[in-house]
């Protein structure tokens, strides 16, 4: 509880101001080292990159930076990486609303049913590539030929076109990170009262409009915030689609791995793909705290 | 505050005892649609774990250089993984012990630093609170590799680059967020007294804090660590940016190389079935952990 001094009596002298407001200001030191850590490696190293990305190894201020990787396709980057995250948030959504619906049934076998639809969670993200590429490789071979071809099914060459690349990195990717809504969903339900489904039922509604006007509103805050989480997580997508697609067609973030591979330990250009790959993050960050503010 | 234990005599404490129980049903033709959802989802989420271990034993003339890969192995070997994890012909055992050295590293730095935060954020009046909890979410929106690389550079001036130390603490600003989340959401389970009570005979802060609560919140602390363990055992962002090509690389590291044309794929093929293994078991274990409430920095709807 705050014990901020409210009255508007002018401030008082440090030894009094440290007695009066040390229940807040001893716990605040326990959280300095923290505060110090990020501040030293998340913090400062994101203004770095916004300094390089204006820099010349010259040190001297320039656009050369933005206007070369214009010219080399920073815009459709851009857009293939915004499409992605679309895509990708659509399907994990789509799929963890299911999920979290079912557990929050009662029926036999929930409990195995919750624990397999949370093990991806715990799969290495560059293995988690590799077995996509297996299941959806270019080549015209692969798991998902395999089944096609015993359908009768003529093979599919997965990467023949950008459009279709993106398809199979949203579907891995959703393998992927799909537990994680789930785990958030999961919560949500929780906090919706089971009296609001009956009350709903005896009001004549059926499972649509129960889901549609009882669900959704209980679940909204965390349907935000796992939108908020996912989509800046979404944006960042490097490993997956690198290892799957590889720069066909290019995000962000494995444009600048190869600007940074490739410069021998000058990131100047890197860091322009970087400072935007940040100014898309930035909106949701943005957003997460306008509406805690909001709270 | 998560208050979502019961308290007799609460008002869903009453509303249940009126309700009928309910029982796992059992399988009926009613609910014959809810079983094939469940099973076609079980499906999607077990199939790429079974594949990873399906093209870890089968022969690659079946996996990885067939036209149509078969589903069910037509037969079963040791050789991928005997070539993959050759000790005198693939970085295996360095690898192995780089990626055990640093996840440890990550883990343990977690509880270090997550101890006081949590303790610290669960004290502070609530608008406070708020901020710092949004500072550290923020943390962990910001893309790896937007920050791995000017650490990096700093790194390779200071002379720590490559080092386990140097990908541990990159690592951390993933692990440290979740940590202090799960850790806050303990303290604040505790009784306010337990404190006080500590404090009333005679016990300093610090005292009260690691000698009265820490002990009382071990379950929270070990899932945090295990759950640092696990994040710093996949994550190959940093530790890709991070590494010292001329010296070791974490076991993720290994499998991207091996994945992207710088290595046999035999060799991640084999490194995937051995990195997947502990992480299933972690999953599993730590799943009660995994509260949605924490993963989203304390939403409440």
């Amino acid at each position: 509880m705050a014990l901020a001094d409210r009255s508007g009596r002018p401030p008082a002298p440090v030894a009094s101001y440290w007695r009066r407001h040390q229940d807040q200001l001893i716990p605040f030191l326990f959280v300095v080292p923290a505060l110090v850590y990020v501040g030293y490696f998340a913090f400062y190293p994101t203004f770095k990159t916004i300094q390089y990305s204006f820099q010349t190894p010259i040190l001297s201020f320039t656009y050369f930076n933005y206007q070369s990787n214009v010219q080399s396709g920073l815009y459709s980057w851009i857009s293939n990486t915004l499409w992605l995250t679309a895509g990708a948030l659509a399907l994990q959504f789509g799929l963890a609303l299911a999920v979290a619906s079912i557990l929050n049934r009662t029926f036999r076998g929930k409990t195995i049913f919750g624990t397999i639809a949370i093990l991806p969670i715990g799969i290495a993200t560059v293995v988690a590539a590799f077995t996509f590429n297996q299941i959806f490789p270019g080549t015209g071979a692969g798991y998902a030929n395999s089944v096609l071809a015993s359908l009768g099914i003529a093979p599919v060459y997965w990467l023949a076109h950008p459009w279709m690349a993106l398809l199979v990195v949203i579907v891995a990717d959703s393998w992927k990170n799909t537990s994680l809504v789930i785990i958030i969903l999961v919560a949500g339900y929780a906090t919706i009262p089971r009296a609001l489904y009956q009350a709903a039922a005896i009001d004549g509604a059926g499972p649509l409009r129960q889901f549609r006007y009882v669900t959704l509103p209980g679940l909204r805050g965390f349907i935000v915030m796992a939108l908020l989480i996912r989509g800046a997580q979404e944006v960042n997508i490097f490993q997956l689609a690198y290892i799957m697609i590889g720069s066909y067609p290019q995000l962000l973030t494995v444009q600048v791995y190869l600007l940074w591979e490739g410069s021998g330990g000058i990131p100047y250009l890197a860091s322009a793909v970087s400072t935007v790959l940040l100014g898309i993050v930035t909106v949701f960050i943005v957003i997460v705290i306008v509406l805690g503010g909001r709270r | 505050m998560t208050a979502t234990a019961t308290a007799p005599g609460s008002a869903s404490a009453r509303e249940s005892a009126a309700a009928p129980v309910y029982r796992p049903r059992r399988f009926t033709l009613s609910n014959a649609g809810l079983y094939v959802v469940v099973l076609v989802l079980s499906l999607f989420f077990l199939f790429p774990i079974y594949l990873i271990f399906l093209i870890g034993f089968t022969p690659q003339s079946y996996t990885l250089f067939a036209a149509r890969p078969p589903l069910i192995p037509p037969a079963l070997t040791w050789v991928n993984l005997q070539t993959g994890l050759s000790v005198s012909s693939t970085p295996f055992l360095p690898s192995m012990y780089f990626s055990l050295e640093v996840a440890f590293f990550v883990g343990a730095l977690a509880v270090l630093i997550g101890i006081p935060t949590a303790y610290g954020l669960a004290k502070l009046g609530s608008r406070l609170a708020y901020g710092l909890t949004t500072v550290l979410f923020v943390v962990n929106m910001l893309p790896s590799i937007t920050i791995a690389i000017p650490i990096s550079v700093v790194f390779i001036k200071i002379g720590l680059y490559g080092t386990a130390i140097s990908i541990g603490l990159a690592q951390e600003l993933l692990a440290l967020p979740v940590t202090v989340f799960l850790l806050v959401g303990a303290f604040q389970g505790l009784p306010r007294d337990l404190e006080n009570q500590a404090r009333v005979d005679g016990a300093g802060r610090f005292r009260a804090v690691y000698g009265n609560l820490v002990p009382l919140v071990r379950p929270a602390l070990v899932a945090a660590f295990l759950l640092s363990w696990m994040l710093s055992w996949d994550e190959s962002t940093f530790a890709l940016i991070l590494y010292n090509p001329a010296a070791s690389a974490t076991l993720p590291v290994n499998i991207f190389l091996s994945f992207t044309g710088r290595g046999s794929p035999v060799v991640g093929v084999a490194f995937s079935c051995i990195a997947t293994i502990p992480v299933i078991i972690l999953t599993v274990f730590l799943q009660k952990y995994l509260k949605g409430e924490d993963l989203a920095a304390g939403v409440r709807g």
